[in-house]
């Protein structure tokens, strides 16, 4: 027989505008965000130091989330550990400066590859829960940073010896969070703009990135289309751990201070902005560019509530009900689906 | 299509009037008229993705935004909850087991609705009582309801499905498949209850593939295809071949004649003593170059546990694997594929497809390190080599930009076959290729079975349709309780040499 010849008669239109919307998506939050910022803050949301200061804002969490992001599309939820993951960076980095700010911040990044090697392979290969998993990682490594350092706070430069090659290392990490590119650009931004290209790249253009979509769907398909799932597991939380180091190091630099308290809440923050860009909490749906538009939208929406006037402590409600927001469209939205 | 059925005085247990059901893209079901009297087998039939699925959906009360009437004895009801389905009547036995199986059986049965004592407690006596009384009526009076579930057998736990359904007292009862775990002796156990049901007046909606059984229970067979009801007949004015025509739109001749072809006698794949413990033992057998080799044996043989050895998924225990004449070990599954041993797994949603991703994604999953140049994969370059092979398989709609969980069943096992044809594989094991797909797709499917084998490459086939078997195999071996107990060739196979043979007995057992 010759089944391509028949006509389905049954195939009647889909909303163009709905398929559309579904595309753009969190770029039509962006952009109402946007038009909400600019009536709030009475014109004031364009200035150069607004714009800094959402670049900044944005950085941090713009980091972390491009690595989270694989972690999400592969299927496995979120990375519990990532808030010690950017504590333990920011300590070694620190406390390894008098090698020179290179080689410090090196270290700081090895650690952050070899604590996502560690959750990829106990994921990956020996399929422990990834929430559990991670949780109890992130707790154990936060004994390890307590005993390590006693509790204490680190200090680049008087961890830094008193020679001028310390001192100057302890200085350009002071630096890095704080140099600015024209006026207005910090180099965080721009960091983290680079680290979201390549995340793209790596996600849309390579292999990897084409497995880690049919992991993220169904693991036990992928396995039974020959797809080494441990291998590609652990590169995923390794790029996860490696953003989420990048982004501890910048943190301290920034706050010019390394403690185990460094990172605290980026776990659901990042997840947060990985969910409103769109990518699915049960995995294989998703794009990097999507989640750069939720980390957007979710610094903006914070801007705005700054231009409010709310508290820090309001803030924490909003961000609460934002996320929880977030899960439940995220789940329902499959539900539509049929896929839960 | 067919007039519309003339509402006559006689009273139907059930009235569907132009019933159509439309999904974002599809109008799934269209217009469709369908009634059931009182005291009758109701067969409906259709390929996969002809619409009976929700049109019974329908009828379960999942939709509550279909359009047109649906009438219970002559009322006239809205079913726009599964709970308002029961209330009026309707009793669902699905196909997928819906029991819990960690709990007994008289909770199963009465879930919901246990009789309690004191407003607080749970009448256990009582609810006992009530579980044998129901257990009775599907003729499984020896079986103690305190016992879990997961203790009984698979047939008796269809058979509990159904008292489960009777225990809300329903006036029709939908049986979608009901019988694809089943053997043919439960297949009678199973009928001679669905007589008695019959007897008491209930309708019964009976759902399966397998045109033998419709001939054997049902009084009349509702034919759909496309969404719309071609047909509805007195089963005594059908044969198979008007029903298969009906089915799929034209004459289809029969799809189990056999073609002869060249068999080489190079030795592809040959195992020696392959052994993984409590599964298999000592299992010795080779295959040919185009060839198409059939395992022989019963569920629970061990032939699924073979095959996932031979590529890697799962480790044996001792004994070695010669492909062409070389002894190979491979660490994991991705090394057979590139070693040319490729397995369709027998459960599609588990193991075959990814769903919710493009047929592309989902045909190129297997390939895509072989088609990417160091660490860049770029999937655009091999459109043409997906459409070639969804072609080939009549995949509709050929799309591969598509999602596969929008196509029908049939369709995606399709999907599912051109995935390991686009693997370049010259040893393909499949595992159950036909299971639950309608007669065009299974015709389709032995097609490009046959095609392959052709081209001098060689096929496992692990089946438990046996006109299947028949139909394509050039050689059996006997599997049983894991161990190779024969061999039957070419000339020997009919369906009853396999089955005596399966079961330990006749002439081909060693």
């Amino acid at each position: 027989m010759n089944g391509a010849q028949k006509v389905d008669k049954r195939k009647v239109e889909i909303n163009k505008f709905s398929l559309i919307f579904n595309k753009l998506g969190i770029y039509v939050v962006v952009l109402l965000l946007i038009v909400a910022g600019v009536i709030l803050s009475g014109g004031q949301f364009f200035s150069a130091s607004n714009i800094q200061s959402i670049l900044e804002a944005s950085a941090l969490i713009g980091m972390v989330s491009a690595g989270l992001m694989f972690v999400v599309y592969s299927g496995n939820m979120n990375d519990m550990s990532i808030p010690m993951t950017m504590a333990m960076a920011g300590m070694l980095t620190v406390q390894f400066i008098n090698l020179g700010f290179i080689p410090a911040l090196l270290i700081g990044i090895a650690s952050g590859a070899l604590i996502g090697f560690i959750n990829g392979l106990m994921i990956g290969k020996f399929r422990a829960h990834p929430i559990i998993w991670s949780w109890g990682f992130n707790l154990l490594l936060s004994g390890i940073v307590r005993v390590v350092w006693q509790g204490k706070q680190l200090y680049a430069d008087t961890v830094a010896k008193p020679t001028e090659f310390a001192q100057r290392a302890a200085n350009t990490f002071y630096a890095i969070s704080r140099t600015y590119l024209t006026s207005f650009i910090s180099l965080m931004a721009v960091v983290m703009i680079v680290m979201f290209v390549i995340a793209w790249f790596i996600h849309s253009k390579t292999s990897f990135g084409q497995k880690l979509k049919i992991i993220g769907t169904n693991y036990d398909v992928a396995k039974f289309s020959g797809i080494n799932c441990t291998k590609v597991l652990i590169t995923a939380y390794m790029i996860c751990g490696v953003c989420a180091a990048t982004g501890g190091i910048f943190f301290s630099a920034l706050r010019k201070t390394s403690s185990y308290e460094n990172g605290m809440g980026y776990d659901f923050s990042c997840l947060t902005t990985v969910l409103l860009g769109g990518v699915q909490l049960c995995g294989g749906k998703g794009s990097v560019i999507g989640a750069f538009g939720g980390v957007l939208a979710y610094s903006i929406l914070n801007n705005i509530l700054s231009w409010i006037g709310l508290d820090t402590y309001s803030k924490y409600l909003v961000q609460g009900i934002v996320f929880l927001f977030i899960v439940w469209l995220n789940t329902y939205s499959n539900r539509k689906l049929g896929k839960a | 299509m067919a007039e519309a059925m003339p509402r006559s005085e006689e009273r139907y247990a059930l009235e569907m009037r132009s019933v159509s059901k439309r999904f974002p893209g599809t109008l799934a079901v269209n217009k469709v008229d369908f009634c059931v009297k009182k005291g009758e087998v109701h067969a409906l039939l259709g390929e996969n993705g002809a619409g009976k699925s929700t049109l019974m959906k329908v009828l379960s009360g999942l939709y509550s935004d279909y359009t047109g009437d649906i009438y219970i004895d002559g009322e006239k009801r809205l079913l726009h909850s599964p709970n308002m389905a029961k209330e009026y009547g309707i009793g669902m036995v699905y196909q997928e087991l819906s029991l819990a199986q960690r709990i007994s059986i008289y909770e199963n049965l009465l879930v919901g609705r246990l009789p309690k004592k004191n407003a607080l407690f749970i009448d256990k006596k009582k609810a006992v009582a009530e579980a044998k009384e129901l257990l009775r009526q599907v003729g499984l009076e020896h079986l103690d309801p305190t016992m879990d579930v997961s203790e009984i057998s698979q047939c008796d736990a269809q058979l509990v499905e159904i008292a489960k359904v009777l225990g809300s007292k329903p006036k029709i009862i939908v049986m979608d498949e009901p019988t694809s775990a089943l053997s043919s002796e439960e297949v009678q156990r199973l009928f001679g209850i669905i007589r008695n049901l019959k007897a008491q007046g209930l309708a019964i909606i009976y759902i399966s593939h397998h045109l033998a059984e419709i001939f054997e229970i049902a009084d009349t067979v509702t034919i759909m295809r496309d969404g719309e009801r071609v047909d509805t007949l007195p089963i005594s004015e059908v044969n198979t071949e008007s029903l298969v025509e009906k089915m799929v739109g034209k004459p289809v001749n029969n799809f189990y004649t056999r073609e002869a072809h060249e068999i080489s006698s190079e030795e592809v794949l040959r195992v020696e003593d392959y052994t993984r413990w409590g599964f298999f033992h000592h299992v010795n057998f080779s295959l040919h170059k185009g060839e198409v080799l059939v395992i022989c044996g019963l569920a629970g043989s061990g032939r699924t546990e073979i095959a996932r050895s031979l590529v890697s998924i799962d480790q044996i225990n001792q004994g070695k694997l010669f492909i062409h004449g070389k002894e190979t070990h491979f660490r994991n599954f991705g090394e057979a594929i590139k070693g040319g041993i490729g397995y369709l797994s027998e459960n599609r949603k588990l193991y075959g497809l990814a769903l919710p991703q493009t047929v592309q994604d989902n045909v190129l999953s297997c390939v895509i390190d072989k088609y990417s140049k160091g660490i860049l994969y770029n999937p655009a370059k091999h459109t043409a080599l997906v459409q070639e092979k969804i072609d080939e398989m009549q995949v509709y709609p050929a799309d591969p930009q598509r999602q596969v969980n929008s196509f029908s069943g049939g369709n995606q096992q399709k999907v599912l076959m051109a995935k390991w044809l686009a693997a370049d594989v010259d040893i393909l094991i499949l595992d159950e290729p036909t299971r639950g797909v309608d007669v065009g797709a299974k015709q389709t499917i032995h097609e490009a079975i046959r095609r392959f084998v052709k081209q001098g490459k060689s096929v496992i086939l692990l089946s438990s349709d046996l006109p299947e078997v028949v139909g394509l195999c050039d050689r059996a071996v006997i599997l049983r309780e894991g161990h190779i107990i024969g061999e039957i060739l070419k000339e020997g196979i009919t369906e009853n040499s396999l089955l005596i043979a399966a079961n330990g007995e006749g002439e081909y057992v060693k």
